[in-house]
């Protein structure tokens, strides 16, 4: 891990938060959609920081890529207008929907891809870890983080199900209604074995007193560096300017 | 003795426990329809068990975690967390009122939830994205809105036919696996005896 990585993981959570929740902001403060789309890029440059360009582009073009593009295509073609740019029967593309689309896009883009970056550059540990902190009660903690633990384990199981039910002689492929038939056996089993299973959880976390009153200690911390402060007074800066700009302009 | 029921008594333990179960059973069943190549989306199944059994809070908080969760990886997502908490609510307050203990009336309660979350999501959809949601169903808005309908009510008839079909089929199932509980289990829940009763009869 190199230096600008190494700053940029190690930040509080809240401190990134703070920057990802700037770089939303800028984009409704700003007018045009200029600024908002270049928001994108700018999450990019940060993941190529903080060594996670990859996962981040991949998973903005998955979010991002097919509901911009039908966008687009919805409001070029039925968004009331009269300018029209072209035209091929009775569809008509009209300037004043991609207009709209542009500004709409552009707010979802910047949104989307700085919550995503968010996501990225924080451990959900740490995350939930400075929750706490705030004052989030250990109860809610525990739900999001049991959950993220849950489904891997389901997912493996859903099929070792298959495999079972498989070899009883359930078909799996072909005809939509085999398929259709093949779905009962496959979920009620995964379903009523983890409902079952909480029983069991519900012992184990009683008797570790989950349900007591009183403070809780936690074994995982996590501490904010000496930058913090700096991070967050720049932040502060920027945006005091930003509106100074938008208000002056 | 009278079971007490509300925001402050729901959220027992083994009911807390329910809601992973209930998330994970949202995108495990997902993805078992993906894996079997089946023409519905079924991503609100683990919602539906856990309003039914657990009440209208715990499914509504099954909701929110469920579309968190999500939007981990895509956040678009969030912006359509009411429309989870719609579903888990309204299942959770027909459950209470007995809605889920006869095939035929599971069938209506399909109706009134494809109602409530075609009313919640509608709005959010074309306000918040124009009218489309990045998935296959944006076609039939297309075709809607090339018949000559306006934006509202396009997206209004997509959204109620693609609910009444894939919250019967959802609700269907989820009402078959619930039947299935043990009694035991289901008595340590504050909703189960509602389908305990039926049972004995």
């Amino acid at each position: 891990m190199n230096k600008i990585q190494q700053f940029i993981v190690n930040l509080y959570p809240t401190t990134k938060f703070l920057i990802v929740l700037f770089l939303a902001l800028s984009a409704f403060i700003t007018p045009g959609y200029i600024w908002s789309y270049l928001v994108l890029p700018i999450c990019m440059f940060l993941a190529y920081l903080a060594g996670c360009f990859k996962e981040f582009s991949n998973l903005a073009i998955k979010a991002l890529l097919l509901i911009v593009l039908f966008i687009f295509l919805l409001q070029a073609f039925f968004y009331p207008g009269q300018e029209i740019l072209w035209q091929w029967g009775i569809f008509s593309v009209k300037q004043e929907g991609i207009q709209f689309a542009l500004s709409l896009t552009s707010k979802i883009v910047a949104v989307a891809s700085s919550l995503l970056l968010f996501f990225r550059i924080t451990k959900v540990k740490d995350l939930v870890s400075s929750l706490e902190k705030l004052g989030l009660s250990p109860k809610v903690t525990f739900i999001f983080l049991s959950t993220l633990q849950i489904i891997p384990e389901m997912q493996k199981s859903t099929h070792v199900i298959m495999d079972a039910q498989k070899t009883r002689g359930v078909e799996t492929e072909g005809k939509l209604m085999t398929r259709v038939k093949a779905f009962v056996p496959i979920l009620s089993p995964l379903v009523l074995g983890s409902i079952a299973s909480t029983e069991e959880r519900v012992l184990t976390l009683e008797s570790r007193a989950f349900s007591a009153k009183g403070n809780k200690t936690s074994l995982y911390q996590v501490n904010k560096t000496k930058h913090d402060l700096k991070v967050r007074i720049l932040l502060l800066i920027l945006f005091i300017l930003l509106i100074v700009w938008r208000v002056l302009s | 003795m009278k079971i007490k029921r509300g925001v402050k008594h729901d959220f027992t333990l083994i009911a807390i426990l329910l809601i992973p179960i209930g998330v994970a059973i949202n995108f495990v069943g997902a993805q078992i329809v993906n894996l079997l190549k089946l023409p519905v989306y079924l991503d609100t199944m683990g919602t539906a068990l856990t309003a039914m059994i657990g009440g209208p809070w715990i499914g509504m908080a099954t909701g929110i975690f469920s579309n968190l969760v999500k939007s981990l990886l895509n956040p678009v997502s969030l912006a359509f967390t009411p429309v989870q908490m719609a579903v888990g609510l309204t299942i959770g307050l027909l459950s209470m009122a007995g809605m889920f203990t006869k095939v035929w009336k599971v069938l209506v309660a399909a109706v009134i939830v494809s109602l409530a979350t075609t009313i919640v999501a509608s709005p959010i959809q074309v306000l918040m994205f124009g009218g489309a949601t990045g998935n296959s169903s944006d076609a039939l808005v297309a075709t809607f809105l090339a018949s000559g309908q306006q934006m509202w009510t396009a997206v209004f008839s997509t959204k109620i036919i693609n609910e009444l079909i894939d919250k019967s089929i959802c609700l269907l199932i989820a009402y078959f696996i619930v039947i299935k509980m043990s009694p035991r289990y289901l008595s340590k829940l504050n909703y189960g005896s509602i389908f305990i009763k039926k049972k004995a009869s």
